[in-house]
Order: structure tokens, then sequence, then C-alpha cells
């Protein structure tokens, strides 16, 4: 097609829906709303809407319960009941009813004279909407499946002259007109709404509620209902009196769905610039109105997707410098027409979307810029079967999966790879795509790849496989050698022989001879109290280690092992039991036999599985009650994202040690003064806000704001940090970052000279293979802004080959390392060793297989300003 | 029910702390005078003192004399010195002092509400300011006689409920429909803000760290004592939110919205940058907002993480007034909040940068109407605190907010002005501030103690209290909790015609040299 014909199109549709009605756009939205909580999967075969359940109620804090949705793409024509083809080629239009007294008046202006309607149903729903706890009525909804009538579509495309486009595309065209009209005059133009379209996509579904997400599939009975992708939005609506879900997400263009965690600054800016192209919102939401640009993108101005993503999030700063030179071209000329209509503040899109025209279907995750927004991305691969998943938080990741590998052995508990997103980068762009197509084998089946913005393939080792209990446990039970060795170990209490001993046989063990491993340490741990803590440091080292798995999927290691752990925490004795044991036991059941700790015990293991996440019946209230009452130390597992881990100790907590399993919450480890706490796995957003003493060591990574306003402490991540670490932190924190963050490190850091007592924060710029072995990332720091504007304290950069530039900076200066800096980090990075295995000479200094001088691996950021106050020693 | 006789604190006269006080007239004795005494005899004031014993009298104290409405009387000093020893003039300097907001009859008149406990004898001005619009413009409408109630101050209730959830945690009820704004540990010397903590147990009231850390100092006082948690987070530990009956969330300020605090580098001294932990000289600049709160839910967490260091604290959440305030007052109620205090336009001292003051938020008359309503709407008002600032100036402003829907107000400025500020605004340089109230400098914060600061506060909130009960008995009203949403009882004169407006007390319109 030629540029002048494309231009033709392009001004052909706008001025089509400039002849659409349409209200004035107010200056405000209809009600504010929060972030709100979003998850999504996107998997090669299709899953059932239950799967949606479990990490959508374990975001009800995100949401409040005044507007929850699904959306479901790539759809089970079995369960809908009608062909593969006409599911494939019809319009699902759904409409809402929010009065049924408009059924008729809708269907004979809007849909019968227009439409062939192949099936047309009212979406079954469970009788009484009470008795799932909602208190507003969802709106019956009908479902249409249609084409347009061809003498309707060919008078259509007469009369706007598209004879040049897609006759398809026109029908598209048609379908979306069509719901824009009839949502202005049963919905936009109405005090009383009486009806609005919810969705009229191929293969896509929506449907909302005002309540919580998993209500939706609750009520519309769609438990059992299969579909290749679930969308989930919990929304936060800051009014509380609805009436009907017209607001909540997803909303949708054409053949998508989008839900959106975040609120735009830029609002009015948006519309204006959308009114500017003849759409106008109806529904006044931020979410409407980006769904409504990322249409105007990809069906009007016909934009791939890597160049929707770039006028939604645009790439800046150094990042934009360093884009190829074409990219840049093309991504200039983007922001220039797009920049105004860029959504501007904090939000997070995913994006469930079937492309009917290149026969695929995707789910998208997208982050601004500035990375406002939790996200976290994940992945499982194996040959039967992949899966991608995208949430605002890691802990719904998690849910999603244990509820899908509960039913289906094919899948893991534990995902293969979770990462987050860099806004705006030019590393990854700050958008991950999962995209599902046939496998190309010939039986229908689907395949899944994901990509980052440049479509660059995020994948992982093909060479090894999952755990499948159907397919590698044997019924027989024989004494392997291995468990003959490990029980004389534990014998000799050789503690780090053991481990050593482990982690070698674990690379030739199968799975199977795994979990007698650890069946054997199971049983091992309950023979004395000594016994369980050796099996409990054991299985711990063997969970927070990365070591050569050969064939085996890390992540299906890692399980066998969690169960393990827990099988072990559950079998301490009961804390009704008074048994003065080293270890009790305590979850919510047991709760209210809560006392103070006899003369043995010195360990409380505490399940947090059935607590609330926060408020009074939270595992924390617990723990801090267990706290008055003599307990220091504490096991914590079975978390899937409970809050506030550690808080409320008050000062000088300092033998005080927690141990925290599985999804930890948000804000643990927060005003913290004093206590140690050692997190075994990822651990969420908000960590060690405040912090002012103690030792907190993260086996991976952490999340948003990690350490704000932080005023001390001691502090080790295994992995990476994602987006303002350390911002605004003062006093003398010491903090070792193995990874990197993703941007904004150290904003307006204050803590002192760290040569005369003030904090700082090392950054290694390091990684872990598969096989365990310490890589160079490829950039130390990517972002734009380290150690911005800051005016205490110093970060070590891990930066030998000098990659990170005075661009990198913001206030910042390079300095040279001196012999006091290395005298003052060197004990931190022993630390770190011991913790992390990452050594300091054959590691941290080794450099291509060179160990070089400290002064040449490592260079010191210290603030511009403190030189010139002349507060640091020179 | 009859209300519960209510403990008031004891006023005490607590004079100036400068030998030349500020009056309203110059009354000069110049070397005529021959020590007579008539003056001293005559003058009930206390202009003119003569003590027993002394060969002559002290120089004339000039803020209390009442100036040429004397002349009426029998007493009228100039004229019945036999020496023509006495001058009389207004003082010149009156025009240089104060602003539109706060016109100089203002603070003079707080001086006297500060020193003596009541209502100034002097004829001043100090209930009504010179903007032109606001509260300024806005009157209590006449009462009907009929209503009026005999009953004595100690039987009003002026008391308000800071916590109406019923959510389990203390019902907090403070005795005045007022508390003290943040003033942080380095905006103001120590003494004057252990002063203001001090009048805050005397008045069971309240007052604020501000965003400074939290000084031992406060320890003794510290049920009186909010911590506010700001966007800084400076000097913000688990054991000062253990220690309050109250947090507050400073998520912006009217004064300057889009902007964190500011403590430039002067201010920034040893002992302030030991409290916030950070570097001598720096400039201190508080981000915004949160970074840890982008949105509704974060913002519940960030409660609920407060919630869990003290499980009986009271959350305050301080926002200013853009124009979706009351969608932000709802989102905060639903989140858990007990307060929600709204920061209009009007406020702020010297540091608020020019740029920002009264440019960027909604005026608060505005704002606390369309919260209050929108609150009633949502069925959540009475489940829900509404505390109102930003430049709430005196004790009728106070009457004028509650009236417009406001439970009760925070004051910040007043405070000073009781300590005589001037308003100069000087107050972001350490060493600015000639009257030694906004300073870290050792030798200025000298000349202030905490005993004084207390006393003048204690003073002029009880002289407050009894503007609030002749209002509330010319109403027919027991308690001031009645006036809450009585927006019927107020006129805008902008909006009467001209046969009504007259009926009222004109607004201050002298233009001023600024």
């Amino acid at each position: 097609m030629t540029h002048m014909n494309t231009d033709k199109i392009i001004n052909n549709i706008l001025a089509s829906r400039g002849r659409l009605p349409h209200i004035k756009t107010p200056v405000n939205k209809c009600d504010e709303e929060g972030g709100c909580g979003v998850t999504g999967f996107m998997a090669s075969i299709p899953i059932a809407g239950k799967h949606i359940y479990e990490p959508s109620v374990q975001m009800h804090n995100r949401g409040n319960g005044k507007g929850g949705g699904i959306a479901a793409v790539g759809l089970s024509a079995g369960d809908l009941g009608v062909p593969q083809d006409v599911l494939e080629d019809h319009y699902l239009l759904q409409v809402a009813y929010l009065d049924n007294i408009a059924i008729p008046q809708v269907e004979s202006t809007s849909i019968t004279p227009l439409f062939d309607i192949y099936k047309s149903e009212r979406i079954p729903t469970i009788d009484d909407y009470t008795t799932i706890g909602l208190e507003v009525k969802p709106p019956d909804v009908w479902r249409y499946f249609v084409r347009v009538k061809p003498s309707v579509l060919e008078n259509f495309i007469q009369a706007n002259h598209f004879h040049d486009m897609d006759r398809r595309k026109a029908e598209d065209e048609f379908v979306f007109q069509n719901s824009n009209r009839l949502n202005q005059t049963y919905y936009a133009s109405l005090g009383e709404k009486q009806a609005f379209v919810l969705s009229h996509a191929r293969n896509v579904m929506i449907l909302k509620v005002v309540g919580y997400a998993e209500q939706a599939t609750q009520y519309y009975c769609l438990d059992d209902f299969r579909a290749h992708g679930w969308i989930a939005h919990q929304r936060y609506p800051t009014r509380g009196r609805l009436w009907h879900p017209g607001g909540a997400h997803p909303f949708s263009g054409m053949h998508e769905a989008l839900v959106h965690n975040g609120d735009f600054a830029n609002y009015h800016a948006v519309c204006e610039y959308l009114n500017q192209h003849h759409i106008y919102p109806q529904f006044l939401t931020d979410t409407e109105t980006s769904v409504l640009l990322l249409d105007l993108y990809n069906r009007v101005f016909n934009y791939p997707l890597e160049y929707i993503i770039e006028a939604l999030a645009p790439t800046t700063e150094y990042d934009f410098d360093c884009l190829p030179r074409e990219k840049q071209d093309v991504y200039r000329y983007i922001q220039s027409q797009h920049m105004t209509g860029s959504p501007d503040g904090p939000w997070f899109f995913i994006i469930a979307r079937n492309d009917p025209y290149k026969n695929l279907m995707q789910l998208i995750g997208i982050t601004d810029t500035a990375m406002l927004r939790p996200q976290v991305f994940a992945l499982q691969e194996r040959d039967e079967v992949q899966i991608g998943l995208v949430c605002s938080e890691k802990q719904a990741i998690d849910a999603t999966l244990q509820s899908i590998a509960a039913e289906d052995s094919r899948f893991c508990p534990i995902a293969d790879k979770y990462w987050n997103a860099r806004g705006g980068s030019a590393t990854d762009g700050g958008a991950f795509t999962f995209t599902i197509k046939d496998s190309g084998k010939g039986n229908g089946s689907k395949h899944l790849i994901t990509q980052n913005k440049f479509g660059d393939i995020v994948q992982t080792r093909k060479d090894q496989r999952h755990f499948d209990r159907s397919v590698d446990m044997s019924p027989s039970f024989e004494e392997s050698p291995q468990a003959g060795r490990i029980t004389k170990l534990f014998s000799d209490n050789a503690r780090e022989e053991m481990k050593q001993y482990c982690i070698s046989e674990l690379v030739d063990l199968d799975f199977q001879d795994i979990t007698r491993l650890c069946s054997t340490i199971e049983v091992l741990a309950t023979k004395s109290d000594a016994n369980q803590t050796m099996a409990i440091d054991l299985l711990t080292h063997l969970n927070d280690r990365i070591f050569p798995t050969a064939n085996k999927k890390r992540s299906s290691v890692l399980q066998i092992i969690r169960e393990s752990l827990t099988t072990i925490f559950k079998s301490s004795p009961q804390i009704g039991d008074r048994k003065n044991r080293l270890y009790a036991y305590i979850d919510r059941s047991t709760r209210q036999a809560l006392r103070a700790p006899l003369e043995n015990e010195k360990i409380l293991v505490v399940n947090a599985k059935e607590f609330e996440p926060e408020g009074k019946d939270c595992d924390s209230r617990l723990i801090n009650k267990a706290y008055r009452l003599g307990w220091k130390q504490y096991i914590c597992y079975g978390y899937k994202g409970q809050r506030f881990t550690g808080c409320g100790f008050g000062a000088g907590s300092d033998d005080v040690r927690f141990d925290v399993y599985d999804s930890s919450g948000d804000y643990m480890a927060s005003g913290i003064d004093g206590m140690e706490i050692h997190v075994h796995g990822n651990a969420q957003d908000q960590l060690g806000q405040i912090m002012k003493r103690g030792k907190f060591v993260v086996h991976g990574d952490v999340g948003q704001t990690f350490m704000y306003g932080a005023k001390g402490g001691e502090v080790y991540i295994m992995g990476n940090a994602a987006g303002r670490p350390l911002i605004n932190a003062t006093g003398r924190p010491r903090v070792v970052i193995n990874g990197t963050c993703l941007d904004y490190l150290a904003e307006s850091f204050m803590a002192g000279d760290p040569l005369n007592g003030g904090g700082f924060v090392i950054v290694n710029g390091i990684a872990f293979d598969d096989n365990g072995k310490v890589i160079d990332l490829s950039m130390p720091y990517p972002g734009s802004n380290l150690f911005s504007l800051a005016s205490g304290g110093a970060i070590y950069l891990r930066d030998p080959d000098c990659k990170v530039v005075d661009e990198h900076l913001n206030g910042g200066i390079f300095a040279k390392l001196s012999d006091a800096d290395w005298a003052l980090i060197h004990p931190y990075l022993e630390e770190n060793e011991t913790l992390f295995g990452i050594s300091v000479e054959a590691d941290l200094l080794t450099v291509n297989g060179r160990q070089l001088p400290f002064d040449r691996v490592y260079r010191k950021v210290m603030p511009a300003q403190s030189q010139a106050l002349g507060t640091s020693k020179k | 029910m009859s209300p519960k006789k209510n403990p008031l604190p004891e006023t005490r006269e607590t004079p100036s702390r400068f030998r030349n006080t500020i009056g309203k007239y110059i009354i000069k004795r110049n070397s005529n005078c021959i020590s007579c005494g008539k003056c001293a005899d005559l003058c009930s004031y206390g202009v003119h003192i003569k003590p027993e014993g002394h060969a002559s009298p002290f120089r004339p104290i000039e803020h209390k004399c009442i100036g040429f409405d004397c002349k009426k009387t029998d007493h009228y000093c100039i004229e019945h010195c036999p020496e023509d020893a006495l001058t009389l003039k207004e003082n010149p300097l009156l025009d240089t002092m104060g602003d539109y907001r706060w016109p100089p009859e203002m603070l003079l008149g707080h001086f006297a509400l500060a020193e003596t406990g009541a209502a100034p004898h002097v004829n001043l001005e100090y209930n009504l300011g010179n903007s032109g619009g606001g509260f300024d413009m806005m009157r209590f409408v006449q009462p009907d006689p009929g209503l009026a109630l005999d009953i004595s101050d100690e039987d009003m209730d002026t008391s308000i409920d800071l916590n109406k959830t019923g959510d389990g945690r203390p019902r907090k009820t403070i005795s005045i429909p007022c508390y003290g704004g943040g003033m942080s540990y380095g905006s103001t010397a120590l003494s004057v803000i252990v002063g203001r903590a001090r009048a805050a147990k005397r008045m069971n009231s309240l007052t604020c760290t501000g965003e400074g850390g939290y000084p031992p100092e406060f320890l003794p006082y510290k049920a009186h004592v909010i911590t506010q948690v700001a966007t800084g987070l400076f000097g913000v530990r688990e054991e000062t939110i253990q220690q309050c009956p109250v947090m507050e969330f400073k998520y912006a300020q009217g004064a300057k919205p889009g902007l964190g605090g500011h403590l430039l580098g002067e201010k920034v001294t040893e002992a302030v940058a030991k409290m916030r932990e950070t570097v001598v000289g720096s400039s201190l600049f508080s981000p915004f907002p949160f970074h840890s709160v982008y949105s509704v839910e974060d913002h519940k967490k960030h409660v609920d993480w407060m919630k869990e260091i003290n499980h009986n604290v009271l959350c305050s959440i301080k926002v200013s007034t853009p124009t979706d305030v009351d969608m932000v007052a709802v989102g905060a109620y639903y989140a858990g909040a007990h307060i929600i205090h709204i920061d209009g336009s009007y406020g702020g001292t010297g540091a608020a940068p020019d740029i920002a003051k009264k440019n960027i938020a909604m005026p608060i008359e505005y704002a606390i109407p369309k919260v209050h309503r929108f609150l009633v709407e949502e069925g959540a008002r009475d489940k829900i605190c509404l505390i109102a600032s930003g430049g709430i100036r005196n004790g009728l402003d106070i009457a004028k907010a509650i009236a417009l829907g406001a439970d009760g107000c925070v004051i910040g400025t007043a405070d000073l002005v009781a300590v005589e500020c001037v308003r100069c605004g000087n107050c972001e340089s350490g060493r600015g501030c000639a009257r030694g109230i906004a300073t870290t400098d050792p030798e200025l914060g000298c000349m202030i103690d905490e005993a004084y600061v207390e006393q003048r506060l204690v003073n002029m909130y009880m002289a407050w209290r009894k503007q609030w009960c002749d209002i509330l008995r010319s109403y027919g009203l027991k308690s001031i909790r009645e006036l809450r949403g009585r927006s019927d009882l107020l006129v805008h004169l902008d909006y009467l015609d001209q046969e009504e407006r007259n009926r009222y007390q004109p607004a201050p319109s002298s233009k001023m040299v600024l």
C-alpha cells in the first residue's frame, strides 16, 4: 500500500468517526481511582477460569471490592457451544443490560437490523448474587455471535469511502462504531444508564461486576470455562456508592482487553488528543482512554506493536542515546507526533489481545517510563506447555501457578524465570509480550513465544525438563545410597559437608531420587531438635544457592526442596502441646494458644498461609504479640503476600531473627531497629522503609522503593532491586546489591561521609548463570539516574570496563577508589561472600579470568556538592 | 443530658518579650514632665505606671493605649497633663507591618490575646483581614435574639472527637476544635515547638512534629504530640510512631502543592543534621510525592503499615486542595484514615516559595464545603473527622470553617504570631528571624523560652474559646459540634444586596504599603 493510500484510509476513518454523536468530554474523570491490582497469564493450552480466582483473591487489598473485571482471550469454542470457525470469524458482542427493559429496544436499534446473528444467549449466571458476597446485582449480559449483514457493510463502505480498505477491517470498524453509538445512546448520554457494550472482539470476552474480579468468574459461571489467556483487575474507585460496573476494567478497543494500574496526571490532555482524532471517551476513566489510544495507533495508524509502545512510553535520556541510529530517527518522529497523547504519571498496562489477521494471541505488559507502578513478569516453559504471567505482585504469579499446578502436573508451582521491565529503556523497552501461535506441528497445538519491545526473545533453557509426578515417580520406594550417606552425615553433625554433598549429588540425581533424598531428610528431621535444625539449615541452603542441575529445571528442584521444608516446618510441635522442644508451631487456627516460650523453646514457626495480609488478624500482629511474650526467633513460611513482617518491634530488637520463606509481602523489615531478617527467595515492594539498624538479607530480588528513607542497617541483596531503591536514605545504611537496579538508585541520598560513619551502596552488577557461576551483567547500572541530587554517602560500583558514564549521573561525580574506601567496603563484601557464596577474589575482582586490583574494578560515585562543600576527605 | 463542666486552663498575663512593644499608637512623654503621676492615676489601661516610691513614671506602655478613642472619656491623659508633656499619634510602623491577610491590627490583636487571654481593650480589628475575599468576606448572620442561651463558658462544649470510625482504636477527644500544625525541628527554635507541646497539654489538644524528627524534649508531652510522616521521612523511626496518639501522613501542603518540604542549608545546623541524620549545611528538600505511594491502594498499605507499628494510633491524612479534593478525601476514608486534613492555599510561612504560595491549591473556604458535602453524600461524614487548615488565622476563622463543614482546624501561623512573630517572611534564612522564632541559631533562639510560649498560646486559645462560646450561645447551641456544617449561619458579603450588606460589618479595605 502506498503512503498516499494509507493516509487516505486514516483520514477516511477519522472523518467517519467525526460523524458519530458524542458528548463533550468533561475535564474530570467520572471517579478517581487508585493503582489497583492487575494480573494476567497466557498459556499454550486453554486454562480454566477458576485459576484467575486465587491470584485475584490475593490482590483484594489492591482493590476495594467496588469494581472487578476479567477478560479471556483465545476462548474454548466447545465451552461456548459454537463451532471453532464461528468463534474465530464472528464478533462476540457482549452487551451489559443495566435495565432489562432496554433489551428489546437495544436489539431492535443496534443489533438485529445490522447483524446476522449466529447465536444469542443470556450468559448463564448463578441464581443469587448475594451468595458469593456481591452487594450489587451484576448486569444481565447478552452474548451475540454476529457478522455484519453484507448489505449493511456495503452501505457503510460506500458512505465512508472505505473502498481501499480491507473489507474485513472495514467490518471491524463498523462493529467499533456501532458499539460506540450504542454506548452513546444507552449509556453516555443518559443520567440513568441502561446498557453498554462490554466487548465486541473476535475471540475475546470481558465481564465486570461491582465487586472483586473473581466474583465475575463466579457469578457468570466461568470456573470451568477455558481460555488461553486471562486477565483480571481489582479496582479501587475512591467513591464508595457504585451501582453498575461501567467504570470497571478491562476496557476494549477492538480485539483486545486492557487493564490498568495507575492514574494519569494528564487525563484531560490525553482526551484532548483523542478528541482531535474524533474519538470521544464515554466511560470517563483513564483505562478507557488508554485502550482508545492503543486502538488508534493499532487499527487506524497501523503501527507495529513496538511503535505503539514507544508512543505510550517514550524512550528518554541516556537510554535514547543508546538506541541504534535508525531507531532514534523513528522514535524521535513518534515522540514528536505523540508526546501530547502519551499518558503521564504512574501506569502499568496489561493487555490481552487477539490478532485475527496474524492468527495469534498476545498478553502484553507495558510500564510507564518512570516505572512508578510495581510489575513482575514470569515464564515457565516445557515441551508440552508454556505459560507467561504478568502481575502487579509476584505473589499473584505464584498463586496462579500453584492453582494451575495443583490440577495439572505439567505445570510447576514455581516459574522458571521472574523479571521486571525497565520502562522506556533501550534494553527491553519496558514491555514484554507473550504470544501464542500455531506450533507448526500440524496438530493444531499452540506455542508460546516471549519477546521484549524490540522483539528479542526471552526464553528458558531448552535442555532441561520439569518434574512431573505422574511420569517421574515410580510407586516402589527403595533405599538409595544417597539416603544412607546423608543419614551418616547427620549423625556426624557434618553441616558443611552435607551441603556440599547434596549440591554435588543434585547434578546427576533424577527427580525421583531427589524426592527420596528429601524424604530421608524429612524423616531425619523428626528425630531430634538438633536434626531438625540441621535439616532446615541444609534445605534452606539448597533453596538459596544456585547450583548446576543438569537436565532438570531448577524451578522443579526448588519445588521439591520447598515442599520438604514445608513438611519439616509443619511437623514442629504444636504451640498448644507445650512440648518444650526447640520449635513450636502456630497457625491461624491455633493462634489463640499463643503463650510465652517454655525454657527450651526458642523458635516460633509461623505458618502465615491463612492469616489476613494486614489488620487485626494478620500474622504480623500475632508475631508482635509473641515478641512481647518473649519469643525472639521466628521461622515464617506459607506466605502469600502477607505484609509488614518484622514491623512494630520498636527500638532495640537486637536478638531477634526472622527466617522468611515463600511469597513474602510488602513493607517487610520496615522500621526495624536491631533485628536480623533473612528472606529465602524473592521479596516484594517497599521493603526496609525507614530501616534504622539491623541486618537484612534477601536471597533473591527486591521490589520497588526498597529502603526509602532508611537511616541505617546492613543489607545484602543477592539479586536485583527494582525502581527507586534507597531514595532519601540518611544516616548510615550499608547495602550490597549484587545485581543492579531498574533506575533512580539512591536519589537524594544524604547519608553523610561514608569514610566517616556515613552510608553507601555497593552495586556489583553481576548475575548467576544456570550453573550458579557468577557472570557480569552487560551493564552494571543501566538507568540514567544514578545517585541523582545526592548530598551525602557514596555508591561503590563494580564497573571494571567503565561502562557507566557521566550521562548516568545527575549531580554525582566519579572519584577514585582509595585504600580507605576499599578498607571500608571489603568487610561487607566478605560477609556477602559468606552469605551468597560470591567470592571477593575469584568472582568480584576477577575480570575476564584475570584478578585485578580493587581500584581497577570498583569505582566510587560521590556527591558533586560534597566535594564543593569540602565535607569529604580528599 | 447536660454537658459536663469543662476544666479550663488558667490564663495568666504574659507580657511581651521586648522592651519596646508595638502599639497602634505612639504615646511619648517629653522632658516637660514633672513626674506628678497624674497620668498614672488617670489611666485605667496600664499605659502609665508610677509605682509607689518611684520618683518618676515608667515610660508609657504604648500597646495598651486606646488612642484617640480616649478623648471622649474623662481620663484622656493628653488633655489632663498639667505640663502638656504627653503626645499621641498613630504608629506609622503599622503601615509597613503585615499583609492583606494578616493586617497589622490582626497581628497586634493577637499579641494582646496572647498577653492577656481576653479580647483587647484597644480597638483592633483582629477577626477580619483585608484580603477582599474568603473568610474576610464571610459573616455570621445576625442571630435571632430569642435563641440565645444563658450558660457559662465552663458549661459549653468546644471539644471534638478525632476517631469516629468505631474501629476499636481509642476515641480521642480534644477540648478545643483546633490543634497545632507541623513545625519541624529545624524550622523554628526548639523552645517554640516544645512550648507548643506544653500548651497542647494544658489545652488538652495536640501539636505536631513536622518532618524534622522527634526531639527528646517532646517526650514529657508525648500524649499531645502528633508524629508527622512526610515525604522525606526525616527522623521517622518506629518508636516515634509508637509513642504518638495520632500520626499524620503529610502528602502535600496547601502552600506548595507539588513540592515537598524545604529546609535551606543555612538552617541545617549540626543539631538539625544530627536529628535528621543528614549532612550539615546541605539544603534538604523532601520529595513530592511519597515514592512508595502513587495510588490509593498504595496509600491504604501505607496507613496499614502505621497501624501495625502502633496498634492504637490514629491516622491523619494531610492533603492539599486540588479540584478533586473531595475524591481524595473519600479515598482516604475508605483506606482507613481517622482524620482527613485538607490544607488550603493561604497557608505557609515564609519558607514556601512565593511562586507556589496562594497560587496553586483551592482556597480552603471552597474546599471545606465541597469535601463536607461529598462525604455526606457518601454516607461517610459521621465516620471521619474533617480538619481544615491553610490560612485559618483566628478564632472567628475557625468558627466559620466549622460552620462550612469542618470538624476543626489546624493552626500554624497564629501560634507564631502569639509569640510575637511579625510575619516579615524571612523564615527560610536561619538567622533572618529578628524575633528569635523561626531560627536554629543558638543565640537568636535564646530570645524565647518554653514557659512564655506555653502561656501565650494558652491565653490566645482561651480568648478564642470565649469567642466561640459567644457565637454558640447566640444561636442557642451548646456544643461546637452542633455548629458543624451550619453554612446557613454564614453570609458572604459579595452575594448580598446593598441594603442587606449594610447590616454587616464592612470588610476592611484600606490600601496597604507592602
